[in-house]
Formats: structure tokens, C-alpha cells, sequence
């Protein structure tokens, strides 16, 4: 056998040892009474833009394609969406309050704008995903609106309190 | 006649003093708009003191602008204001502001738990503005 056989065939016992790493993915769940879309905040368009460009990640309806179950790429992926989902989860989006809603629309305005988000690494892959000027334009007007939205809300819920006092 | 033709001389001295005086202030130590009614006044010092060196809008810390402006703060309409208090709050409670490594050097730019509360309990709210 030549030396490049030996390499080879050694990567491949490397890489079947690396599938026997423990690595759980996030769970996928489908059922999500408290999703963003569905609270009537988020236009049809907007929606759809959410769920093609944020929602494999900040939400727990994931799409994971064959590859995110094969080592290393599992661990990347496990580790990305956890995080997401961690920092901003579209499916639980009633249970933030006020204050977390704002953070996180004004994060989304910003990262969205800065061209930080959807991360490069995910539209490599998933170019579906990627955002055009107009729809950053949209999705960004949009957070910042819904900001106006949220503040709007929670005041009217102190007003008919102190009215109910 | 002679003591006439100072005038113009002693007009130019003075406008060059008027000139220079707000000239070096902006430049040397920015000063947080006094008039902006959005922060409370015992907020107002602390910040002034400890975070704006970083945090204006003429900052060369190019990081620490981009992260929190506290002039766009005091301009910003209500739901952008509410978000970065919120922010806020999250950094206070972490007690990574100001960073480690600018502490070092600058030792004695680091809030006291007192100034930290004082900053708390107006970012999360507890305090109106008009108390």
C-alpha cells in the first residue's frame, strides 16, 4: 500500500470515530403556541422572510438538512442553533417581556442592517436565505415599527389597569 | 484718532475669544447635553464621569460608539430609548462596563456599587424621571 492509502484509510477510521461523539441537536418542536407569527405583529411578507432566513436557527421549527447529523458539521450546528435560540427564540416570543421584545427588535434592526445577520456561514449554504437591499429594508422598518408597537401595547395594559384600580 | 484705530484690532482679539472658548471645550472634555431633560440629573454625573469619554457621538473608540451613543439616547424616541436601557441593565448586571482591560489602565473610571445602583435603578425603570 502506498503512503496516501494509509492516509486516507486513516481519515476514515477518524472520521467514523468522530460520528460516536455524544452531540445532541436542539429539538425540533412544532408546536409553539407562542410563535411570533401567529401574534398578528408580523405581516404575511415579513412572516415568510422570518421563517426562510431566521427561523432554522431563533426558532424551534429548525429545518435540519442530512449533513447536520454527521460529525463535525453536527457540532457546529447543535452549538449555532442552541445559541440562537438562546439569544432570540421566534417560537417563545409571548414569553418575553416588554423590555426583552424591544432588545431584541432593536438587535434585529441592527444586525440585520449591519449585514451581520443571517450569519455568512448559514447563506453559504442556504443562499434561499439571504436577504436582498429591499427586504433588509422591510425587515428592518418592520422591527423598528413593531418597536413604536410593543411600547404602544404594554402603556394601553397600564392604562386599563389603573383604570380598573 | 490713534486710539480709535484699536477698535478694529480689539473687535478681532475678541471674536477670536469667542471663538476659542466653545472650540476647546468640544474638543478637550465633551460635555453630555446639559439641556436633554431624558437622563435624571444623579444619572446624568455618573455617566458623564465614567462612560461618556467612550460613549458620544465624536468618540474615537469606534466600538464603543457604534454600541451606545448617550447623545442618539437622549434624542431617541421612547421604544429606542426603553431597548438600550434594557441593554443596559444586562452590561450593569454582568459589570462589564466599563471593559476590564480600560480599567486597567484607567482605575479610577470603575463604579462604585453605588454608582452601579444609582444607573440600575434608572435603567430598569424603578426610578422616574421626575423623582
Amino acid at each position: 500500500m502506498k503512503t496516501w492509502q494509509y492516509l486516507l484509510g486513516g481519515l476514515g477510521v477518524i472520521l467514523v470515530a468522530l460520528q460516536f461523539v455524544p452531540n445532541e441537536l436542539p429539538v425540533v418542536e412544532t408546536e409553539n403556541p407562542g410563535d411570533l407569527i401567529g401574534t398578528g405583529i408580523v405581516s404575511d411578507e415579513v412572516g415568510r422572510m422570518l421563517k426562510q432566513s431566521c427561523y432554522d436557527c431563533h426558532s424551534n421549527t429548525t429545518n435540519y438538512p442530512w449533513y447536520s447529523h454527521v460529525a463535525p458539521f453536527s457540532w457546529l450546528v447543535a452549538k449555532d442553533v442552541r445559541e440562537a435560540r438562546e439569544e432570540l427564540n421566534f417560537s417563545t416570543w409571548t414569553d418575553y417581556d416588554m423590555m426583552e421584545k424591544l432588545e431584541k427588535l432593536d438587535d434585529i434592526s441592527i444586525e440585520v442592517s449591519e449585514g451581520e445577520m443571517p450569519m455568512g456561514i448559514y447563506t453559504a449554504i442556504h443562499s434561499s436565505a439571504k436577504l436582498n437591499e429591499a427586504q433588509i429594508k422591510q425587515l428592518v422598518e418592520w422591527a423598528e415599527t413593531t418597536m413604536d408597537l410593543v411600547v404602544e401595547e404594554e402603556e394601553e395594559e397600564l392604562e386599563e389597569e389603573d383604570s380598573v384600580e | 484718532m490713534k486710539k480709535l484705530s484699536l477698535l478694529p484690532v480689539a473687535a478681532i482679539v475678541a471674536v477670536l475669544f469667542f471663538q476659542a472658548i466653545p472650540k476647546s471645550e468640544s474638543n478637550d472634555h465633551p460635555i453630555l447635553n446639559p439641556e436633554a431633560p431624558a437622563l435624571p440629573a444623579d444619572v446624568k454625573a455618573i455617566v458623564q464621569q465614567k462612560c461618556y469619554g467612550c460613549h458620544n457621538a465624536e468618540s474615537k473608540n469606534e466600538k464603543g460608539k457604534a454600541k451606545l451613543d448617550w447623545d442618539a439616547l437622549e434624542a431617541a424616541k421612547k421604544s429606542k430609548a426603553l431597548a438600550t436601557m434594557g441593554k443596559i441593565t444586562e452590561e450593569l448586571e454582568e459589570g462589564a462596563m466599563p471593559p476590564a482591560r480600560f480599567l486597567e489602565s484607567n482605575p479610577d473610571k470603575k463604579l462604585t456599587a453605588e454608582e452601579t445602583a444609582t444607573l440600575m435603578a434608572w435603567s430598569t425603570g424603578k426610578k422616574k424621571k421626575s423623582e
